[in-house]
């Protein structure tokens, strides 16, 4: 552990000199936590838009106030917007990670010194999950508040936090980032080119904007059983991936079948 | 210090390095030499731990890597053939990270992080990014990192790669003073000439070994001699005479300088000089030209490639 660590210090303070990294990161906060919840403050009554209204019933049903059910549904368009950040930000540092230290060719000399194969990908797990925790859940928090004083101001409700917030940010929010993370690791070992590694881990995010297209038309709504489900088929892969992970670091692994540079 | 036993290491059909056993002594200079391809890096990299054998055993201070890999690695340096360095570290941030990973106090890892930097010429510029380095500084570096934390055993992949002469020159001095330091060194190397003023003994390896033995021992394994013999005065005359001594064969003559090879030089050489002297030939002086390693070397992986050829 404390090896991990060490790279973990080491490969943070690289994550934050790295600004194609962390600029597209701040991009995406920006416009998921502030910009989006803006959108609330242009809302106006939709009490008499006909689509609005049939929309609103389809979803919620014709006995819940409009206006309320017009911000639950946004809301729960911005917490899945949300889950892009815990997704895209592991699927930048951990390929980054990889590929720098092929580039380097420090990966021979750091497996001859006493660390531990699982020391070393713990150490890169974690180079990628502790920002990507930390940046979702200041989104959240920003979105929370920002969508709470709009919300206030103009309708007098304060939607958030609610129970899917709290799963979204607390359970399904690491997951995604740790699936990011192991895939991006394990797809790393085979490539040379950071783009391409980059590349593949936001292939892994177009589900989540499935959800959000599929939730737009109006083919499903997100709930907390979906969302309690969405949680326990993730959970129930992470072994697997976990699994995938420490063998591809392997350190006979690392040397002889991992593609360098 | 280090023992193989029959160590083999396949990739599939491949067999990097067949069936190699060797010994290396306590505080000895022992060298890796072989083409390209010929296992020399596959073998290191099984003696460091970093991967295994698929047959046959490896020993480091009596121990199997197997099951005290943490221990083996802990008393190990080694110098990469391709010493990678972290760019956007500074030098001295390269030897903290490093000396991080073995159990040395803090105050250890400044002193010897100071030591070495001290030693390779590298101190000035300790906290400028490696990434400014030129190829030679960046080998010293990656030298210094190897020894960071004063190991019993030393592999080292072409340690002068890239060097100017007078740094190579330092290095090679370094390696010496090594083994008054009890440190056992593995030399892998391309560079002949280094190899036979560093090595206490020499391994010719093409995947299987060809040839393990001190520098004396492989300058004496050939049955035949070169000689040189300079006369005063001109030195055709006397070929015929040197033609009837037995063991004796290539003989020319040039101006005063006569060359011949001969077998059993210890019953030859007097009868050739003897014979000169009693014709009446003034001798300034009688060489045996001693082959080069490299000379041996190419001999010995030329006639190694011919029996390959055979089979």
């Amino acid at each position: 552990m404390k090896n991990a660590l060490k790279i973990f210090k080491k490969e943070i303070k690289e994550v934050i000199r790295n600004k194609s990294i962390w600029a597209p990161i701040l991009i995406i906060s920006v416009m998921f936590s502030i910009f989006l919840p803006l959108a609330l403050m242009f809302a106006g009554d939709i009490s008499e838009d006909v689509e609005a209204m049939e929309f609103i019933s389809k979803m919620f049903g014709s006995s819940v106030d409009a206006q309320e059910a017009m911000i639950n549904f946004m809301v729960k368009q911005f917490i899945i917007f949300l889950l892009l950040i815990p997704a895209m930000i592991p699927s930048l540092i951990a390929p980054a990670s990889i590929i720098l230290e092929k580039e380097s060719k420090t990966l021979e000399p750091l497996l001859a010194t006493p660390i531990k194969t699982k020391e070393l990908m713990l150490g890169k797990t974690m180079t990628s999950i502790i920002p990507a925790f930390l940046i979702s859940i200041l989104n959240f928090i920003i979105l929370t508040i920002n969508i709470d004083i709009i919300s206030y101001l103009k309708f007098g409700i304060l939607p958030l936090p609610n129970l899917e917030w709290v799963i979204s940010a607390f359970i399904l929010s690491p997951v995604i980032s740790f699936i990011i993370t192991t895939i991006s690791l394990v797809f790393s070992s085979k490539t040379t080119d950071i783009r391409s590694a980059q590349g593949i881990g936001s292939a892994i995010i177009i589900p989540i904007y499935a959800v959000i297209g599929l939730q737009i038309a109006g083919f499903f709504l997100l709930n907390i059983y979906y969302l309690l489900l969405g949680c326990a088929i993730l959970i129930a892969i992470c072994p697997l991936l976990l699994k995938l992970t420490i063998k591809t670091f392997d350190r006979e692994n690392i040397l002889t079948k991992w593609k360098m540079k | 210090m280090i023992k193989a036993l029959n160590l083999t290491k396949k990739y599939g059909k491949l067999t990097a390095v067949d069936k190699i056993s060797f010994e290396v002594k306590k505080s000895e200079i022992f060298s890796f030499l072989g083409p390209n391809g010929a296992g020399k890096t596959t073998t290191i990299r099984m003696l460091a731990t970093l991967i295994g054998p698929s047959s046959g055993k490896i020993l480091i201070e009596g121990k199997s890597p197997i099951k005290n890999s943490d221990y083996i690695r802990s008393i190990i340096g080694i110098l990469t053939e391709t010493p990678g360095m972290y760019e956007k570290l500074s030098a001295y941030g390269n030897l903290k990270y490093f000396a991080g990973f073995y159990n040395l106090k803090q105050d250890r890892i400044k002193k010897n992080i100071e030591k070495f930097l001290k030693m390779f010429d590298l101190w000035d510029r300790r906290d400028e990014l490696v990434a400014t380095f030129s190829k030679g500084m960046k080998q010293k570096l990656a030298l210094a990192r190897a020894l960071i934390h004063e190991p019993k055993i030393l592999f080292l992949d072409e340690p002068t790669s890239g060097l100017d002469p007078e740094s190579a020159h330092m290095v090679r001095e370094f390696i010496l003073s090594l083994k008054k330091e009890d440190t056992t060194v593995f030399l892998c190397t391309h560079n002949l000439s280094e190899a036979s003023s560093l090595s206490d003994r020499v391994c010719i390896i093409n995947k299987e070994i060809i040839r393990l033995a001190s520098l004396k021992e492989l300058q004496n394994y050939k049955k035949t001699r070169n000689v040189e013999i300079v006369l005063k005065g001109n030195s055709n005359k006397y070929i015929g005479d040197l033609k009837e001594i037995d063991n004796i064969f290539d003989i020319s003559a040039k101006g005063n300088k006569i060359s011949l090879s001969l077998s059993d030089p210890k019953n030859t050489n007097p009868k050739i000089i003897r014979k000169l002297v009693n014709n009446g030939a003034e001798i300034i002086y009688f060489n045996e030209i001693k082959e080069s390693l490299e000379d041996i070397y190419l001999e010995l992986i030329k006639s190694e490639k011919s029996d390959e050829k055979r089979a």
